[in-house]
């Protein structure tokens, strides 16, 4: 009986463990794991990029130098001194020696030529080399007239940008801003546009009449902007491309603040009637026109998502001037924005992760947030930094930083851009004083 | 009467010893408050022969020839021309030309690629500053001492899983390595959820063995978005800049030829 039982407990229990044992013993030891490590702290620091003057002719070196001075003022690269290069490229279309890049600590190149065709137009042929990879990461084509290579350059610039940050670039794109000029108590206020690195100024208008607010339209070379002719404050559209302006709308009031929608075919903008301002709607193509807010406090400074769905706008309905989103139809006004002070001016991002807004609390501050009020930075401080727009791809914004005069500085209003990560703030060059800019959309 | 007298006698002794006892006994077990302090004792061995030797500074013998007078500064001999060497490139056949487009647009194929060389030995490169510190009479500046890196100590850590004896110096010294090379990719939105993996091979010397890859479902996140592949692309440019590895200890290179880097920016971004 006790054998019995002994060989039942060796059958069931002992045997396949002893089994189990042997086999794990008898097979052969795995391989070394990989070592894993989790890296989760870094730096924040431009991409060294090395961009020789393109070859073949005397706009090969203009050229390469607006490509590097795009790419310098994104903050994002580097551009590395010519003279510390060792290979000169002589034919773009040979594979650089990735070795002689690698020495002088590039990590991309550009190479590019700029040639004159039998026709008189230009042709612009550019390649961006991964050092480390060793391959071409990008490699474009242009043909224009020569007087547009401005504009090739920045189209170079925005293809670069685009292939190493992911997102588009922003550099083939103009700003519409007012221009201000004459001594301070008669102050000569014009509608001007020029390229985002501030060639190429160009006054839309004499000055003769007020302008303010202006606001591109971010599907066509078109501005939306409020002035004084004969002074009655409107908003008026003026196209880029014909020269021609109108007023919006015969509303008896002012109307002011327009922005215009995601797909360009309406305008929101405040209405102002018996001392108090709602938000209005109205469709570019009809000419109609609908009420989204109803609220005896100050409604303006509407905003559009870049879906279409909801609206940002100022209001002081809650006792001060706060930040409230709505739907696209007035319906759910909900308050966004608590922190300390008063909080206006709200534009929504076009990449719709954030909105930039204008802080007033001990001082100025440009700041954003996300569409529900929660992760509230502030990027700027100054003594009056205000009306913060968007680059199109949304990672760069700029601003107007007006500046208070003492002692024998005069003051004055510039305007300034900034990341949106606080690093990189720029003053951009402008003819004068320059204020209130709009970004526009990246040129067709 | 001898009883009485003893009696008294007793008694007076035993009163004397009560009073006597009374006043010594709170003393008797008073300790000092300080515990008898350890001397350390150095046991030492090998003692030298001989002790408390006169120290003795012998001083630099002077020299028996005076300094050679200053050479007059001579313009070095021009160097040979360079010898005419034949081109070592192989041909390289240009790729056709890119298809011309109006206004924009089309990639031009491109060239055709050489494989990657392995890495040449480290050569004197020819530079111009080379040649001018020639010409140059002044005390040439000495070149910057290359940056010591600092052995890591033979420690006895024992520990198991992740963090075990083997590989916790390892770690910490790749991380201190990899944190001056990662540029974080930090605008993009959403950049917390931008973490890439990539697996890297070491050789010995701490250079890489082969090219960094992105493990397999990085490589398929990169593919979907942009803001992925431009993270994934930062990630391995910080495996290529951080090159040589230098810092790792060769003893423990099983530990290390083969490591999954996980880039996560999510501190960075708060």
């Amino acid at each position: 009986m006790p054998n019995t039982i002994l060989s039942c407990i060796w059958q069931r229990r002992l045997r396949p463990l002893f089994i189990a044992l042997a086999v794990f013993s008898a097979s052969p030891m795995p391989a070394q794991a990989a070592l894993q490590i989790r890296v989760d702290e870094g730096v924040t620091q431009p991409i060294p990029i090395a961009i020789p003057d393109f070859l073949a002719s005397p706009q090969g070196r203009d050229i390469a130098g607006v490509v590097r001075a795009d790419l310098e003022r994104s903050g994002l690269f580097r551009s590395l001194n010519q003279q510390s290069f060792i290979e000169k490229i002589a034919d773009i279309n040979v594979p650089p020696r990735f070795g002689d890049w690698r020495t002088i600590q590039a990590q991309g190149l550009v190479t590019g030529q700029a040639a004159m065709q039998p026709d008189g137009r230009l042709r612009v042929d550019f390649r961006l080399w991964d050092i480390f990879g060793e391959l071409q990461m990008v490699g474009l084509q242009y043909t224009t007239t020569p007087e547009n290579w401005r504009r090739i350059a920045h189209l170079v610039s925005d293809a670069i940008y685009e292939r190493i940050t992911g997102e588009k670039g922003y550099f083939d794109t103009r700003i519409v801003f007012i221009a201000e000029t004459g001594p301070k108590l008669q102050r000569r206020k014009r509608l001007a546009v020029m390229d985002q690195d501030g060639a190429n100024p160009v006054f839309l208008t004499q000055g003769d009449y007020l302008v303010l607010t202006p606001r591109f339209n971010p599907t066509a070379q078109m501005i939306a902007y409020m002035s004084y002719i004969q002074d009655k404050p409107r908003v008026y559209l003026f196209d880029l491309e014909t020269g021609r302006q109108e007023v919006l709308g015969n509303f008896p009031n002012m109307t002011f603040s327009p922005r215009f929608s995601p797909d360009g075919k309406s305008v929101v903008m405040a209405l102002e009637n018996n001392g108090n301002s709602d938000i209005y709607v109205m469709d570019l193509a009809t000419r109609t026109s609908r009420r989204l807010t109803n609220d005896p406090g100050i409604d303006t400074a509407p905003s559009f998502s870049p879906d279409g769905k909801q609206i940002t706008f100022e209001s002081n309905r809650g006792g001060s001037q706060q930040v409230y989103v709505m739907n696209a139809d007035g319906s759910n006004v909900h308050r966004i924005s608590f922190g300390a002070g008063k909080n206006g001016t709200p534009v929504w991002s076009p990449r719709g992760d954030l909105i930039a807004f204008t802080k007033i609390s001990d001082t100025f501050h440009v700041g954003v947030m996300r569409p529900d009020g929660s992760g509230e930075r502030m990027l700027t401080s100054g003594w009056q930094d205000e009306g913060p727009t968007w680059a199109p791809n949304g990672r760069v914004i700029m601003f107007t930083r007006t500046l208070e005069a003492r002692g024998n500085s005069q003051g004055g209003s510039q305007v300034w851009s900034i990341d949106i990560t606080g690093k990189n703030e720029r003053r951009v060059l402008s003819p004068g004083d320059a204020s209130d800019p709009a970004w526009s959309p990246l040129i067709q | 009467m001898l009883t009485t007298r003893s009696f008294i006698g007793s008694g007076t002794l035993h009163v004397s010893i009560i009073v006597a006892a009374s006043i010594a006994w709170p003393h008797t077990f008073e300790f000092p408050d300080d515990p008898t302090p350890v001397v350390p004792v150095e046991l030492v061995t090998n003692v030298a022969d001989e002790t408390n030797i006169a120290p003795t500074i012998e001083k630099p013998p002077e020299p028996e020839t005076p300094p050679p007078p200053p050479v007059q500064a001579q313009a070095p001999e021009p160097p040979p021309p360079p010898a005419e060497v034949a081109p070592t490139e192989p041909e390289k056949k240009p790729p056709p030309p890119p298809k011309e487009e109006t206004k924009v647009a089309t990639a031009p194929p491109p060239p055709p690629m050489p494989r990657r060389k392995p890495k040449p030995e480290p050569q004197q490169q020819f530079s111009v500053d080379s040649v001018l510190a020639l010409l140059d009479k002044r005390t040439p500046p000495k070149p910057p001492a290359p940056k010591e890196q600092a052995p890591i100590a033979e420690r006895t850590v024992q520990g198991i899983g992740d963090r075990n004896a083997l590989t916790v110096d390892v770690k910490d010294a790749l991380l201190a390595q990899m944190r001056e090379c990662w540029n974080v990719p930090v605008g993009a939105p959403n950049p917390e959820q931008l973490i890439v993996q990539v697996r890297v091979f070491l050789a010995q010397d701490g250079s890489l063995a082969q090219p960094p890859q992105l493990e397999p479902q990085t490589r398929t996140a990169a593919a979907a978005n942009p803001y992925m592949r431009t993270a994934a692309e930062a990630a391995l440019r910080a495996v290529n800049v951080c090159e040589p590895y230098r810092q790792l200890p060769v003893a423990k290179y099983d530990a290390w030829r083969e490591i999954v880097m996980t880039f996560d920016p999510s501190k960075m971004v708060r």
